[in-house]
C-alpha cells in the first residue's frame, strides 16, 4: 500500500511538472522566456498576499465542480455537465439574492439562498438522472447537452428578466452587499465559500466511505450486477447520486455569485466544468485529495493571469497548461499500472528463483 | 506415427501476479491425441495461447518438425497449420457463421454468397447441420462449438488444439466430438485436447501430460496408466471427498421451498422456463443438471425475483415470495451464490470486508450511531476468514487479489451467512482447484445438515450424484423428471439432459 | 422554404463528416470523445492555412492533418495506454481549445480588425443544378457537400460487402474473436481511430472556411458533441448517421433563418439550443440500440 502511495504523489507530480514545463515550451513561440515567466509568477504569488490568497478563491468552485464530477463517477456515470449546473445555481443565487436584498437578516438570506441554489441543481441534475434510470438514457450524452440547454437559459435571463437597470450589457445588477459572503482574511477576496467547500469535500468523503447510502453507490458503480441480485436498486441510486451532483455544481453558482462577482454576467467561469473532471481525474476521485488537487488547477488559473499581466502571455495558457496536466495524469495512471506489475513480476521472479 | 509436429521447450511465462508455467517441455506427434491434463489453474491452457501466438512465452523456445519458430501471432501459428478453440469460445455473436468463419482469411470485397455456400458444403461435408446465414447468439452451445471446429477445418490445420470442450456438451454430445477427433486424427492431423476430467483423458488421448502449479508432472502412454495414477500426479496428494450421511431428506420433513407451475419469457420473447415445479424439504439438497443454458440460472433467478415470471408461485416457508422484490426475497432468509462471481457475486475493487456487506447494508445490522461500524464488520470478516480457511491477509484485502477458490469461499461464507433457511448454489465449483472444491462441498453438506434446505445448480454430473438427494433435469426450460439420485444412471440422464425423455422421446 | 432545405443539407455536412467518423470507430469499440477538440483544431488548421496561402485546398488539407494528429493522442492513449475514452476526450478538447487560441496569437498577433477569408465556394453543377426545387436544394453546394453523397454509399459498402468492414464490425463486438483470427486489435482501432480524426478535421474546417470565413475557439460550440450523439441515434450505421445528420441540419438551419428573420415570436436561446434539445429528446426516447458490444472497453489480454 506504501509504494502504491508514494507512486501516486511521484507520479502526479511528474504529470503536473511536465505539464507546466510544455506549456513553458510553448511560451518560446511568443519569443517570451518560460523561466523567466514562471519565476515572475512564483515571487508574485508568495510575495503578495492578495494573489496568494485568489488561489483558494479561485480553487473555490472547482472543488465543488470536481466533486459533483467524481461523486457520479463513484456510480460509474458520467456528469459531463457539470458547467451546466453550474450555471443554473448562478442563476437561482444572482435570482434570489437580488430579490431578497436587504429585506431579511444576512445570515439567514445567504442560508435560503444557499438552499435554493442546491434544490435548482438538485432538480436539474436528478433530470440527467431521471433519464438515465427510467429511459435508460446515455446519461454522458444527456448531461453534456445539458450545459448548451443551461446556457441559453441563462443568456435568454440575462437579457430579459435579469437584466441590468442600465439596460446596457448583459449582466445583472450587483448585489446588496447584505448577501455577500463574508470575506475571512481582510485585504483579499477570501470568503467563507473555500471553507465551505473544503467542509463539503469531507462531507462527501463521509457520506461515500462511512454511510450505507455511500456503499450501495460505490457498489452499483463498481458492480451493477451483483447490485442488483444483492436487491440494490441501481435506478434510484442513479436518480440520488446525480441530485446530490447537481447540487454540489450548483454550489459553484453560490459561492461565485455571492461571494466573488457579486453579479452575473454573461460569458463568466466558461471552463470549471471540464477543469472540475480533471481534477477530479488527478484526485483519482478521492474528495479529499479533490481539496488540493483544485488548489493546484487554482494556483495555474491565477498564475496564468499573472502571466498574461506581467509577461504579455494570453489567457489561452491557462486552458493549456490545464490540458497538458490532465493529460500526463491520465498518462500517469497507465505509468504507475507499469510501474506495479514489474513490480510484482521481479518479486515472483525471485521467490521462484531461490 | 511418432515423430514430433510441434516441441515445446523450456516454457516459462510469468504474468502479474503469478507464474503460469515454469520451464514447460513437451512434444506432440503426428496423429496422435495429446491430453493435457490439470486442474483449474494448472497453466494449461496458458501454455497452448503461448504455441498459438496469443501470449508472449517469458522463457524457452517452439519447434515445428524439428525447426525453430517464432509464433508472435495467431496469425503465425495459423500458417503453420495450428489452430486452436477457446474455453469461452471467440465468436461475434451478433455476426452470421460466415462472417464468424472467414474473419480475418478474405481480402477486398465479400461475395457473400459464394463464402456462404463454400462453408455450407464444409459443414456438409463433416456432417455438421449448420445454416451458414444463422447468427451465432440464435445458436445452441453445442452448434457453436461445431462453428468454431468449421473455423478450423476451414483454414485446413494440422494440428488443432481445444480447451476444455465437452465443458458445454451433453454426455452424448461429448462422445459425438470425441469421435470426430478420432476421425480427424485418422486423418494424420494432431489433436491437442485440454481437460481437467479423467474420464475424457482415458478415452481420447493416446498420451497425456499432466500438468500442476504451472509445471510438467507426468508425460504417459495411455495405455501406460490408470485414472488413480493420473489423479495423484494432477493433484499431488491424497483426497478425502466428503462423506454424505443417507438419512436426510425423508418425506415427512416440511417443505421448505416450493415452486410451482413458474414460467418464464424472456427479453427476446422467447420462453425461457415452462411450467416448472418442484419442492424442496428441510434438510434436503435438490440437485438440477442439464446442459448449461437450458433454464437453470432462470430457475435461480426467478426464485430470488431478479427476473420477472409470468406465472407460478413461489413460496419459502409457506410465505408467498411472488409479489416481493429481491430485497425482501432475500430478507425472507434466502442465500444465492451465483454462477459467475466475477459478474454477479463479488465487488473485486473492495475489501472482503466490504464484500461481505453487500446483502446488509440495508436495516441497521452494521450501523452504529448511523454511520458504517467498519470495526465490528472487520473483526467479523476476520473470524470468517479463519473459519473457512481463506488464504488472504486480512479483512482488508482487495478481492481481487485473492485466488478464485479463495474468493469463493468468502461468497460461500457470505451466502451461508445471509441463507438462514435456503441456499441456492449454482455452479458453486466451476473453475476451482479440488481443494477448494472439496472445502465448499464439505459446507453444503454441513448446511444440510444443519436443516437448511439447499438448490445445487451445476454442470458437473460428478457433484450432482456426489451431493444431491433428489436430482431434477432441464432441458429447454423445462423439467424432464425429478429422480431419487439412487434412480439415475449417467446414461439415463445424459438422454434426460438432451432432450430424451422413457414416454415422450425427444421434446421439442 | 428551397433555400432553408439548401441551408439545412449544409449545415448537416459537417455533422455527417463527424457521425461518419463516429461510425467507424465505434464500430470497432472506440468512442472518439476527443471529437469536439477534432473539430475545433480542424477549423483551426483549415482557417489558418487557408489564411496565409489562399489556397482552400491545402486549407482542408491540412484541417485533415491537425484532426489525425489530435486523433493520434487520443488513440495512443485510450488504445494504447488503455484509458478511460471518455476521460481522455475531454482532457484533449481542453488542450486543443487552448492551442488553438494560443496559435491565432503566435501567428496573427492581434488583429485590429477581424481574419476573414473567402469560403468554399458554391458549385451549380451544369444541367444538374437547373432541375426545379431539387436542383437548387442538392447541386448548388459546396464541394464538400458533394463528397459526402460518395462518403454514405461509400461507407456503406465498405462496412458491410469488404474484408475490412467485417473486421472493423468484428473489432468493436468480440475483439478477442478479431485476436484469435490473428488480427492486430489494437492496430485496427488506433489506424480507425486516425481515420475519423481526418474526417473529423474535414467536417471542423467546414465551419470556419466552408461558410463563415473565420475562426473563434467557439466556432464548433459542441458540434462536435452533437455529430458524436448522431451516431449513437443513428444506430451506429451510415444510413441513420445520414438521416440524423440531416435532422440535425435543419434543426440548425430553422434556427438561423428564425433568428435572422428579425420576427421574435420565441426567445432566439431557444432556437439556438434546439439542436441539444433535440438530442436530449432523441437520447431519451430512443429504444432497442444496436451497440458494439465492447464499446468504451479497452482489449487488454494478459493479466
Amino acid at each position: 500500500m506504501n509504494e502504491k502511495l508514494r507512486d501516486l504523489i511521484l507520479t502526479d507530480i511528474a504529470a503536473v511538472l511536465l505539464g507546466l514545463i510544455l506549456s513553458g515550451l510553448l511560451m518560446l513561440f511568443l519569443d517570451k522566456n518560460p523561466i523567466q515567466a514562471y519565476s515572475v509568477l512564483f515571487t508574485s504569488v508568495l510575495n503578495d498576499k492578495y494573489t496568494f490568497a485568489e488561489i483558494f478563491v479561485k480553487a473555490t468552485p472547482l472543488i465543488f465542480t470536481a466533486l459533483a464530477f467524481a461523486f457520479t463517477f463513484k456510480a460509474n456515470l458520467f456528469n459531463i455537465g457539470a458547467q451546466g449546473q453550474f450555471y443554473i445555481g448562478a442563476i437561482i443565487s444572482v435570482a434570489m439574492s437580488l430579490f431578497l436584498g436587504d429585506s431579511i437578516p444576512r445570515g439567514l438570506a445567504l442560508i435560503i439562498i444557499f438552499a435554493l441554489t442546491i434544490v435548482g441543481g438538485a432538480l436539474w441534475g436528478g433530470l440527467i438522472g431521471l433519464a438515465k434510470a427510467r429511459f435508460k438514457a446515455n446519461e454522458f450524452l444527456v448531461s453534456m447537452m445539458s450545459t448548451y440547454v443551461a446556457l441559453a437559459i441563462m443568456n435568454y435571463l440575462l437579457r430579459t428578466k435579469l437584466l441590468e437597470t442600465k439596460m446596457e450589457y448583459p449582466q445583472t445588477d450587483p448585489l446588496n452587499p447584505s448577501v455577500w459572503l463574508p470575506i475571512f482574511i481582510p485585504g483579499t477576496r477570501l470568503h467563507i465559500g473555500f471553507i465551505l467547500a473544503v467542509v463539503v469535500a469531507i462531507g462527501i468523503w463521509v457520506l461515500l466511505y462511512k454511510t450505507p447510502i455511500g456503499y450501495r453507490i460505490r457498489v452499483v458503480g463498481m458492480n451493477p450486477d451483483a447490485a442488483r441480485l444483492a436487491g440494490i436498486s441501481a435506478s434510484k441510486l442513479y436518480v440520488i447520486a446525480f441530485m446530490i451532483s447537481g447540487g454540489l455544481a450548483a454550489m459553484a453558482g453560490f459561492t461565485e455569485v455571492n461571494g466573488v462577482q457579486h453579479m452575473l454576467v454573461q460569458g463568466f467561469n466558461t471552463d470549471i466544468g471540464p477543469a472540475g473532471l480533471g481534477i477530479a481525474i488527478l484526485a483519482n476521485a478521492n474528495p479529499i485529495g479533490i481539496i488540493f488537487a483544485s488548489i493546484l488547477f487554482g494556483a495555474l488559473k491565477v498564475g496564468g493571469t499573472i502571466m498574461g499581466q506581467m509577461s504579455g502571455i494570453p489567457a489561452s495558457i491557462i486552458e493549456i497548461m490545464q490540458g497538458f496536466v490532465m493529460i500526463f495524469v491520465i498518462m500517469s495512471y497507465f505509468v504507475r499500472n507499469e510501474i506495479d506489475v514489474r513490480r510484482e513480476k521481479r518479486k515472483l521472479r525471485k521467490v521462484v528463483g531461490q | 506415427m511418432n515423430k514430433p509436429l510441434v516441441e515445446l521447450k523450456g516454457i516459462t511465462k510469468y504474468f502479474a501476479k503469478v507464474i503460469a508455467n515454469k520451464n514447460v517441455s513437451f512434444s506432440v506427434n503426428d496423429g496422435e491425441v495429446l491430453a493435457l491434463l490439470g486442474e483449474n489453474g494448472a497453466g494449461k491452457s496458458t501454455i497452448m495461447k503461448i504455441l498459438y501466438g496469443l501470449y508472449k512465452e517469458d522463457e524457452g523456445q517452439i519447434f515445428m518438425n524439428g525447426e525453430h519458430k517464432h509464433i508472435s501471432s495467431p496469425k503465425d501459428a495459423m500458417a503453420l497449420g495450428i489452430t486452436m478453440i477457446q474455453q469461452h469460445f471467440s465468436l461475434v455473436p451478433a455476426h452470421t457463421v460466415t462472417e464468424n468463419i472467414i474473419l480475418g482469411n478474405v481480402k477486398g470485397r465479400i461475395d457473400w454468397k459464394a463464402y456462404e455456400q463454400k462453408i455450407g458444403e464444409l459443414a456438409q461435408s463433416y456432417g455438421f447441420d449448420i445454416d451458414p446465414t444463422a447468427r451465432i447468439k440464435d445458436l445452441p452451445v453445442g452448434l457453436q462449438q461445431k462453428v468454431e471446429i468449421l473455423k478450423a477445418l476451414y483454414l485446413d490445420a494440422h494440428l488443432l488444439i481445444m480447451d476444455e470442450p465437452t465443458a458445454v456438451l451433453t454426455p452424448q454430445e461429448a462422445s459425438k466430438l470425441m469421435g470426430f477427433v478420432k476421425e480427424f486424427t485418422d486423418q494424420g492431423h494432431s489433436v491437442i485436447f485440454i481437460t481437467h476430467k479423467l474420464k475424457e483423458v482415458m478415452e481420447v488421448a493416446d498420451r497425456i501430460i499432466v500438468m500442476r502449479d504451472g509445471e510438467v508432472h507426468g508425460d504417459v502412454k495411455r495405455e501406460d496408466t490408470d485414472e488413480l495414477e493420473l489423479s495423484r500426479l494432477m493433484i499431488g496428494r491424497d483426497l478425502k471427498p466428503p462423506k454424505k450421511s443417507e438419512d436426510a431428506g425423508g418425506k415427512d420433513r416440511k417443505v421448505v421451498l416450493s415452486v410451482e407451475n413458474l414460467s418464464v419469457i424472456g427479453s427476446d420473447d422467447v420462453p425461457k422456463l415452462t411450467d416448472v415445479s418442484f419442492d424442496i424439504r428441510e434438510g434436503e439438497i435438490l440437485g438440477i443438471a442439464g446442459v448449461s443454458g437450458n433454464g437453470q440460472q432462470e430457475i435461480c433467478e426467478a426464485i430470488i425475483g431478479a427476473i420477472p415470471s409470468k406465472s407460478g408461485r413461489i413460496s419459502l416457508a409457506g410465505e408467498d415470495l411472488s409479489e416481493q422484490n429481491i430485497r425482501e426475497r432475500l430478507e425472507t432468509g434466502i442465500g444465492y451464490l451465483p454462477a459467475d462471481r466475477f459478474r454477479d457475486g463479488m465487488i473485486m475493487d473492495m475489501s472482503l470486508a466490504e464484500n461481505m456487506l453487500l446483502k446488509e447494508s440495508f436495516g441497521d445490522k452494521w450501523l452504529k450511531r448511523g454511520f458504517l461500524d467498519h470495526g465490528r464488520l472487520r473483526r467479523y470478516t476476520e473470524d470468517i476468514i479463519k473459519d473457512y480457511e481463506v488464504k488472504a491477509p486480512g479483512a482488508g484485502a482487495m478481492a481481487k487479489g485473492l485466488s478464485g477458490g479463495n474468493q469463493q469461499k468468502v461468497v460461500v461464507a457470505r451466502e451461508v451467512g445471509s441463507g438462514g433457511k435456503f441456499i441456492i448454489f449454482n455452479q458453486p465449483t466451476r473453475g476451482l482447484d479440488l481443494g477448494a472444491i472439496n472445502h465448499v462441498h464439505k459446507t453444503i453438506l454441513a448446511e444440510r445438515d444443519k436443516g437448511k434446505s439447499i438448490l445445487l445448480v451445476s454442470t458437473e454430473l460428478s457433484e450432482i450424484f456426489a451431493l444431491s438427494d433428489r436430482i431434477a433435469v432441464v432441458y429447454k426450460g423445462k423439467i424432464q423428471g425429478i429422480f431419487d439420485h439412487n434412480d439415475l444412471t449417467i446414461e439415463k440422464i445424459g438422454l434426460l439432459m438432451a432432450g430424451y425423455n422413457d414416454d415422450k422421446g425427444v421434446q421439442a | 422554404m428551397i433555400n432553408l432545405l439548401a441551408r439545412a443539407l449544409m449545415m448537416s455536412t459537417p455533422l455527417l463528416y463527424g457521425s461518419i467518423a463516429e461510425v467507424y470507430a465505434e464500430r470497432t469499440g472506440m468512442m472518439v470523445t476527443a471529437i469536439e477538440g477534432i473539430f475545433l483544431m480542424g477549423a483551426w488548421g483549415g482557417f489558418v492555412v487557408t489564411y496565409l496561402t489562399g489556397n482552400l485546398f491545402w486549407g482542408v488539407m491540412t484541417a485533415m492533418l491537425v484532426g489525425v494528429l489530435t486523433a493520434a493522442l487520443y488513440g495512443w492513449i485510450t488504445v494504447y495506454l488503455k484509458q478511460h475514452q471518455v476521460v481522455t476526450g475531454v482532457a484533449i478538447n481542453t488542450l486543443v481549445l487552448g492551442l488553438s487560441a494560443f496559435f491565432m496569437r503566435v501567428i496573427f498577433g492581434i488583429p485590429i480588425t477581424p481574419l476573414t477569408i473567402d469560403p468554399l465556394p458554391h458549385i451549380h453543377i451544369p444541367v444538374l443544378s437547373k432541375i426545379p426545387v431539387l436542383g437548387v436544394i442538392l447541386f448548388q453546394q459546396n464541394i464538400l457537400t458533394y463528397i459526402v453523397y460518395l462518403i454514405i454509399p461509400l461507407s456503406y459498402f465498405v462496412l458491410y460487402k469488404t474484408s475490412v468492414g467485417l473486421i472493423i464490425r468484428s473489432t468493436g463486438e468480440n475483439p478477442e474473436a478479431v485476436d484469435v483470427a490473428g488480427l492486430p486489435v489494437e492496430r485496427i482501432r488506433f489506424l480507425v481511430v486516425l481515420l475519423a480524426g481526418a474526417l473529423g478535421g474535414v467536417a471542423g474546417s467546414f465551419y470556419s472556411i466552408g461558410f463563415l470565413g473565420l475562426f473563434t475557439t467557439n466556432i464548433i460550440g459542441g458540434r462536435g458533441w452533437i455529430a458524436f450523439a448522431i451516431c449513437f441515434l443513428g444506430n451506429w450505421n451510415p444510413r441513420g448517421a445520414f438521416f440524423g445528420a440531416l435532422i440535425f441540419g435543419l434543426a440548425e438551419a430553422v434556427g438561423i433563418y428564425i433568428q435572422s428573420s428579425g420576427v421574435e415570436l420565441l426567445p432566439n436561446e431557444l432556437f439556438i439550443a434546439l439542436p441539444y434539445i433535440l438530442t436530449i429528446v432523441l437520447t431519451v426516447a430512443r429504444r432497442s440500440f444496436n451497440v458494439p458490444a465492447k464499446l468504451g472497453i479497452p482489449y487488454k489480454k494478459e493479466n
